[in-house]
């Protein structure tokens, strides 16, 4: 596949307008649900937590949750894409129709990444309204480019994480399962709320192997420029992540079972 | 000529033969889904492949259509393998035993959508041209949930149609249907082989595939047993019926001694005699070997055989 044909371009057309129709669901839920970190750790809570690089709890507290709400929702809709699929039987027509495995892949994690980016700008304006109403000032963005490019790997990764575990999972518990016992512990252990220079040592080495700080922080840093760990750490590690989910996920739409449940 | 498929079959991977299944067996670990099936479908052919259930067919369909691996042999639709490359996939348009739900969308998006997996990106023509054909028109803007049983149905039949595929295959599209919405969907299939699709469909409507079809193939646990032109299957495995109604003048029932000596008598209802027909026998020798005078009879009638009974008999040997 050299280019994009229309069976690319109508799957990415049909995985975005799927999630529009629900928008109550898929994207304004999230909002509400980030919104309220926001007034209770940022706003609230905040103002008695002091961080050694100077910047305000509700400055760093926001790109933690424009990165976390990106992840969640690419994720979320890969994977409920593919679960509704193979619970309506959707899933099979994938396989009858004359589209490429990779063309598959591609719609399905440009469509996660397209939720996980317009949940998180949200995330991000309702952030900034909260920092106007209580600094007096926008949070300026210190690289938009290095932004752009953590939300866009973190995004794409995720989604094809859903793919995967779509694939793998032979009920809803399965996925459920996988959202709250693996990446809700990793995304909030990730360091959204808190800077690792606050944990013990033994705690900071803990911390260090869980990916997702190397991605949250990307985004703080291109949000604030403050990071707890080194940007071309940050850069590596996305990347190899990208690649190591585009495998997987890759090879779980060859093998796995189109038929519906 | 009908196939005892037991014998091997000649295949063909041409362009000019639109299914070609080659020795096709599939395993669900130990358990023999398909075992070695083999069979060349003829251009333009209304194809039955008929059998019980567990027999095999909805398999068989979804190697097809790629959606299952045959575990051995290969499938080619005009000449293309299937599994290797998406011209198969193409050229086929298949209707699913269950209906598919698709969330959100309506009717008229869901065949949108349907195109555009086909390359097709304006198909407004022949989306429309399905609608007022299947009577959908009107519902073209409900959500499937919100359609009849048999509004799904023709969903699903203008979906694997949007592409106008020369191969179209269903399987079981009138489970469940009304009997008005069953013949409305065949006359729509002699429609479709009018135009020069080769259509390949299971059921278990017998009485119908006979109408319909201009083969039939029969699955027995996996092993297609037998395969032919219907009309030949049924000269072969039925028997046509004599049926002679007496008036009364002639002595009835089994006590006759000219009935004691009819091998061919199937029973004796009051005044009817039925009697079995096979191949080759005359129906004279039979009115004359009773010995009744003309006026004792008071009707003759013959009844042809039946898919119903070619399928009986093959379950049975």
């Amino acid at each position: 596949m050299l280019m994009p044909r229309v069976a690319f371009w109508t799957y990415l057309a049909k995985e975005i307008k799927r999630y529009l129709k629900v928008m109550n669901q898929t994207v304004l839920t999230p909002v509400v649900n980030t919104s309220l970190y926001l007034l209770i750790f940022g706003v609230s809570m905040g103002e008695n937590i002091q961080l050694s690089s100077g910047v305000s709890y509700l400055a760093f507290l926001i790109p933690g949750l424009v990165m976390m709400a990106c992840l969640n929702n690419a994720f979320q809709n890969s994977s409920s894409s593919l679960i509704s699929g193979k619970f309506s039987g959707d899933l099979e027509d994938l396989k009858i129709v004359p589209i490429h495995s990779l063309e598959i892949l591609w719609a399905l994690c440009i469509g996660g990444l397209t939720r996980g980016l317009m949940v998180s700008s949200v995330t991000f304006l309702v952030g900034q309204t909260f920092h106007y109403l209580t600094a007096g000032s926008f949070i300026p963005l210190h690289q938009p480019l290095l932004l752009i490019y953590f939300l866009i790997i973190g995004g794409l990764s995720f989604a094809l994480l859903g793919i995967s575990v779509a694939f793998w999972a032979q009920n809803f518990d399965q996925l459920s399962a996988v959202g709250a016992f693996v990446l809700t512990p990793l995304i909030f252990l990730g360091g959204v709320f808190y800077s690792i220079e606050n944990l013990a040592p033994f705690w900071q080495k803990i911390t260090v192997i869980n990916p997702l700080l190397y991605l949250i922080n990307g985004v703080r840093y291109g949000i604030i420029g403050v990071s707890d760990v080194p940007l071309s750490m940050a850069f590596l590690v996305s990347f190899l992540g990208f690649v190591f989910f585009f495998s997987i996920a890759y090879v779980s739409l060859k093998k796995s079972s189109y038929k519906r449940w | 000529m009908n196939q005892d498929v037991s014998k091997s079959v000649p295949v063909q991977k041409s362009a000019d033969i639109p299914l070609s299944v080659q020795g096709v067996s599939k395993y669900y670990g130990e358990f023999k889904a398909l075992d070695k099936v083999e069979f060349n479908l003829e251009k333009g052919e209304i194809f039955g492949l008929l059998g019980p259930n567990g027999a095999g067919k909805t398999t068989l369909i979804s190697a097809i259509v790629d959606l299952e691996k045959a575990s051995s042999g290969d499938i080619f639709v005009f000449g293309e393998k299937v599994g290797r490359g998406l011209q198969t996939k193409r050229d086929i348009g298949f209707v699913p035993q269950e209906v598919i739900n698709h969330g959100y969308f309506n009717v008229e998006e869901i065949l949108t959508f349907h195109s555009g997996f086909y390359g097709i990106r304006n198909n407004k023509k022949r989306i429309e041209e399905l609608l007022q054909r299947l009577a959908l028109w009107e519902h073209k803007n409900k959500k499937v949930k919100q359609l009849s049983g048999g509004m799904k149905r023709r969903l699903m039949i203008a979906k694997a149609l949007v592409h106008t595929p020369k191969l179209f295959l269903l399987d079981e599209p009138t489970a469940g249907v009304d009997i008005e919405l069953r013949n409305s969907l065949w006359e729509f299939v002699v429609e479709l082989k009018n135009q020069g699709t080769t259509v390949l469909l299971t059921t278990h409507y017998l009485e119908e595939a006979q109408e319909l079809c201009d083969r039939v193939g029969i699955l027995r646990n996996g092993v297609l047993e037998k395969m032919g032109h219907t009309k030949d299957l049924i000269d072969e495995l039925s028997n046509r019926k004599l049926v002679i109604d007496l008036n009364g003048k002639a002595p009835s029932g089994f006590s006759h001694p000219c009935l004691e000596k009819q091998e061919k008598l199937e029973g004796v209802d009051g005044d009817r005699l039925v009697f079995k027909l096979p191949k080759g026998t005359e129906m004279g020798s039979i009115i004359n070997s009773l010995g009744f005078s003309l006026d004792s009879i008071k009707d003759i009638q013959t009844e042809e055989g039946t898919l119903e009974e070619v399928f009986l008999s093959v379950l049975n040997s």
